[in-house]
């Protein structure tokens, strides 16, 4: 019996679409693959919520996408990151790296 | 933006997520089929994992917001349904469009007549100033005069404005090379171009040192559309000489393209510094240190002033001013009653960011009158689609009723409706505005005589764009909501029930939107039976002298470099040669020009056995002793002029006067009016030396509304002398008298232009311009209105007995007769077009007082008329309904009862 998993976040997903796809570029299933590694256990990420997501993201000007060779041979559409969406991905883990700092803190500060 | 662009290119969108779904997919499955899962298995657990469908959806909404999408693929259902009913779709575009078309042509003059500012630097901080209480000082022109020093002394008021001008119009010979012919010219102070912001196209513009002094600056200023059409847009224009009055002048710049000057009603050719008053008013006295009112005032506020502010920081400055005028060379003697309000006058000042137009202060008002018009008329086109709306929506019950049963919301129903009539208005405003073009075209040929030279264009505008689809989007809300909100309610179990065709659309309703129907329609058939009848009482009345065969046109000598006697013998020469023409019956000339809305008016000083003044300005003219006789206007009393009147020597001013039957009416009852002492004028100083000789009878001389009092002198070259205007009574076709006419003047002088070379009867048509814009416009509104409210009524009266039909048919089988049948209908019938003229009536009485200054003979309630109108509309309403009660009344009453 796996441990129970939280629903991803609400606003992370598209975070750790554009961090994941800062290592290298990928396809959907790649980027879900690569996700259900990372969040193992951790967090549930429906994999039907993804490609709404990507859509959105290349529609926003942050990745772009293109048909590849992908590693079985067949074509596949392979997204990566635009110069802004590289800008995008540090403005988020900023916000992120503040906002969970804040969220320790008021734990800490609770605890004591 | 970007996301609309999503729509078009749909189909790769979908094929590439298609592919990028599926590859997720195989690969899915592979790796589950390798860690042992069996295929069908790995298929199903895969599809569960990824949820297809919904991640299509979800996708599509990625590309399209969700309610844009719908709205898109309502619009396509749309067209799809209205290319299916092409009868329908072809009459609500052509109601919405003529509605749409007329309603913006209307308005396009609207708005270039009253509502457009100037091509100038911040036309909001423009101010009119005009004088407000008893003015004194006599001038001429239009309205709103000023003085010319008092111009250049608000120049001083730096405290208030950022600078002032002053400007009038004139026409004036122009000769460059040709012959002269008349031009429209603006005469302008050296603030001009500076405080309006306008910079020269070409050269310079008039500046301050033109305008230092009189006779500075010999130079002019050409309008770009003049030097395009005049000089071919020569781009050695620059230094040319040309002759303005016979005077030489150099043209020194050309304005830019979009300027026309501060009038929206004239368009000047070019313009000339008022230093040069002398050479472009011949014969005027020193207009610019006289107190003579002959020009308009323009300041442009400092930016922390308001008008009113400035209206009474003015005052303390403004005092003083008018003691320090009334020293002025010029200024006439008067009493101390008019001292006293003259002293107590003060200067208003009107935001003026559309500058200065008399066309504005004699359209505006028809303007708004058929503006109103064609707001009704797009009203009633709304109802009208609303009305077969709700006709197709019972039509459609069925359908309706299979969508809501198969889970659309009411409200998604709804936003179906509105995206039919929102199409439809969109598509009827396309076509309105193409249609507004020609109408504006149309327009412009019913607008009065002195708009003719206007900057009026039957152009469209971004401003009018704006404007009709504003309308177009009104237009499809007012005609979709009615039948959309009722597409709401009703049980659904029943429309799926009902036969076909009867679903839908409550009967009620409809008859509400008849009822509106007719009462807008009665509204637009009163007003266009007043202006109708305005215009027939004006042509049969007509000016009250005989107009038949006569020709008129004017010669204005001074333009061409006379002095005052040579102008007079000229006139005197070409009359004799007019008169010993074999086709002339009768000729006389008078000094100002009959039915042009202008006259020489002043008051009369009136010496019986007490001296009085006239209570308001008298029309007066100059005549020749032919003139009565020429114009057939008969003498009541006394005597006509003669030769000895007009050659009377020795003496300045007229000797003998010929007042009208009117003038004797209000001034002299009671008392042998011949042999009476007038005077022209009304202070002190008047002498009464001019003695009445005659009676004439009346008729009219600035337009066909006005009888006014009016008083003739004998035409001599006494008399300030600007010209004169022929009357010629002659033998056989204008055209032939043209033709002599047109010799005898060139052999009289054949530089000399002939002004307004026409018969009288032309010249009272252009006189009745506005009036028969007036009738033929409100006319066609009024029949347009008429149809629409009939073909609304026929409608739903066909409705009403096609859902009676079983009634009907059980009446009628129980041994009603056919003619009782039709009698049920019409009452029904009746009720509403009663219901309608209900509450038209009030409404028409309500909208009559703004008419009212617009008709001549009638009232606006006149009960004639009204009555008139009414019954015409049931008469129509009788034939509409008359269809449909005459269907009722061959019910067949076996068919009528086997229907359901």
């Amino acid at each position: 019996m796996p441990s129970p998993r939280f629903p991803i976040p609400q606003g992370t997903l598209d975070m750790l679409i554009l961090q994941i796809l800062s290592l290298e570029p990928a396809h959907g299933y790649g980027i879900a693959q690569r996700l259900e590694q990372i969040s193992r256990s951790v967090v549930q990420v429906n994999q039907g919520s993804l490609y709404p997501a990507l859509h959105r993201l290349q529609q926003k000007g942050w990745l772009r996408a293109e048909w590849k060779q992908s590693e079985t041979g067949r074509e596949a559409k392979f997204y990566s990151l635009t110069h802004t969406g590289r800008r995008q991905l540090a403005v988020e883990k900023n916000s992120w790296a503040r906002l969970s700092g804040a969220v320790k803190l008021i734990f800490e500060e609770g605890s004591r | 933006m970007i996301h609309f662009l999503n729509w078009f290119r749909r189909g790769s969108l979908e094929r590439g997520l298609d592919r990028e779904l599926q590859y997720h997919f195989d690969r899915r499955v592979v790796d589950l089929s390798a860690s042992g899962i069996p295929e069908p298995e790995a298929r199903r657990r895969a599809a569960a994992e990824l949820g297809l469908a919904q991640v299509r959806e979800e996708v599509r909404d990625v590309w399209l917001t969700r309610w844009f999408r719908d709205f898109l693929y309502d619009l396509r259902f749309s067209v799809r349904s209205f290319l299916r009913s092409p009868g329908f779709t072809v009459v609500t575009l052509l109601s919405l469009a003529l509605g749409i078309g007329a309603t913006t042509a209307i308005y396009s003059l609207v708005d270039q007549v009253m509502l457009h500012a100037l091509p100038v630097h911040d036309p909001a901080s423009l101010v009119l100033v005009d004088w407000d209480g008893e003015e004194v000082a006599g001038g001429f022109g239009s309205w709103n005069l000023m003085s010319y020093p008092m111009c250049r002394d608000l120049q001083q008021q730096t405290r208030f404005f950022d600078g002032v001008l002053c400007r009038a119009e004139t026409d004036v010979n122009l000769a460059a090379g040709g012959d002269p012919k008349p031009v429209a010219a603006e005469i302008v102070s050296g603030s001009y171009f500076s405080v309006l912001g306008i910079g020269p196209a070409l050269g310079r513009v008039i500046e301050e040192p033109d305008d230092a002094a009189p006779g500075a600056g010999p130079v002019v200023v050409l309008s770009h559309d003049f030097w395009e059409a005049e000089f071919g847009g020569a781009a050695d224009i620059i230094g040319r000489k040309l002759l303005i009055n016979q005077h030489p002048m150099t043209i020194v710049g050309v304005a830019p393209v979009a300027f026309h000057g501060v009038d929206v009603g004239g368009v000047p050719a070019l313009w000339i510094p008022a230093s040069m008053y002398a050479e472009a008013l011949p014969g005027a006295e020193d207009l610019l240190n006289s107190p003579t009112r002959w020009l308009q005032i323009l300041a442009r506020l400092r930016p922390d002033v308001t008008p009113a502010q400035a209206q009474t920081g003015l005052l303390p400055w403004f005092r003083p001013w008018l003691e320090e005028n009334a020293r002025r060379p010029g200024f006439p003697v008067i009493d101390a009653e008019t001292r006293r309000r003259y002293l107590a006058s003060s200067l208003s000042l009107t935001p003026a960011p559309q500058g200065h137009a008399p066309l504005r202060r004699t359209l505006s008002e028809p303007l708004w009158v058929l503006f109103a018009a064609t707001g009704v008329l797009l009203g009633l086109a709304c109802l009208n689609v609303a009305g077969l709306f709700l006709a197709r929506g019972s039509a459609r019950g069925r359908e309706i009723g299979t969508r809501l049963a198969l889970g659309a919301s009411r409200g998604r129903i709804g936003r179906q409706l509105l995206a039919d009539s929102f199409l439809l208005a969109l598509a009827g405003g396309a076509l309105g505005i193409a249609l507004a073009q020609p109408a504006m075209r149309a327009l412009l040929a019913f607008l009065p005589d002195y708009a003719t030279d206007s900057a009026l264009r039957p152009a469209l505008s971004f401003r009018l764009l704006t404007f009709a689809l504003f309308a177009s989007v009104c237009a499809g809300l007012l005609s979709g909501l009615a039948p959309a909100l009722h597409a709401g309610d009703g049980s659904l179990i029943s429309s799926l029930r009902e036969r076909a065709g009867t679903g839908f659309g409550g009967v009620r309703l409809r008859k509400c939107i008849v009822i509106l129907q007719v009462a807008f329609s009665l509204i637009l058939v009163i007003g266009a039976a007043l202006f109708v009848r305005t215009l027939a009482d004006l042509q049969a009345k007509g000016p009250g002298f005989d107009t038949a065969s006569l020709v008129s046109f004017s010669l204005e000598p001074r333009k061409n470099g006379y002095s005052a006697a040579d102008s007079h013998r000229l006139i005197e020469r070409v009359l004799d040669a007019v008169r010993s023409l074999p086709l002339t019956r009768d000729s006389g000339i008078a000094r100002n020009e009959l039915l042009t809305d202008g006259s020489w008016r002043n008051h009369v000083t009136i010496q019986t056995d007490r001296r009085f003044t006239t209570d308001r300005g008298v029309d007066l003219n100059a005549v020749s002793p032919g003139f009565f006789a020429t114009l057939n206007v008969r003498l009541l009393a006394g005597r006509n002029f003669d030769q000895h009147d007009s050659r009377a020597a020795a003496q300045t001013g007229p000797a003998s006067a010929i007042v009208n039957e009117v003038f004797v009416k209000r001034y002299l009852t009671g008392r042998d009016p011949v042999g009476v002492q007038i005077g022209v004028g009304s202070g002190p100083d008047v002498k009464t030396d001019i003695t009445i000789v005659g009676i004439c009878a009346s008729f009219n001389y600035r337009d066909l509304r006005e009888e006014r009092e009016q008083a003739f002198f004998s035409i001599s070259d006494k008399n300030e002398d600007f010209g004169a205007a022929f009357y010629v009574k002659v033998r056989g076709t204008p055209d032939q008298a043209f033709q002599a006419i047109r010799q005898v003047v060139r052999n009289a002088d054949p530089q000399l232009p002939i002004l307004g070379l026409r018969t009288v009867d032309e010249q009272v048509t252009r006189s009745l311009n506005t009036e028969r814009m007036l009738a033929a416009l409100s006319g066609s509104f009024g029949a347009l209105a008429l149809l629409l409210s009939l073909i609304g009524l026929y409608g739903v009266m066909s409705f009403v007995v096609t859902r009676r039909t079983r009634e009907i048919g059980i009446r009628l089988a129980l041994g009603a007769t056919g003619a009782s049948a039709i009698r049920l209908v019409l009452r029904d019938a009746f009720a509403m077009v009663a219901a309608g003229i209900a509450v038209a009536l009030p409404c028409a009485a309500a909208l009559g007082k703004l008419v009212q200054s617009q008709l001549f003979g009638v009232t606006a309630t006149d009960p004639a008329t009204v009555a008139g109108a009414a019954l015409v509309l049931a008469a129509g309403a009788l034939v509409a309904a008359f269809i449909p009660a005459w269907r009722a009344s061959n019910v067949n009453p076996t068919d009528a009862l086997r229907l359901d």
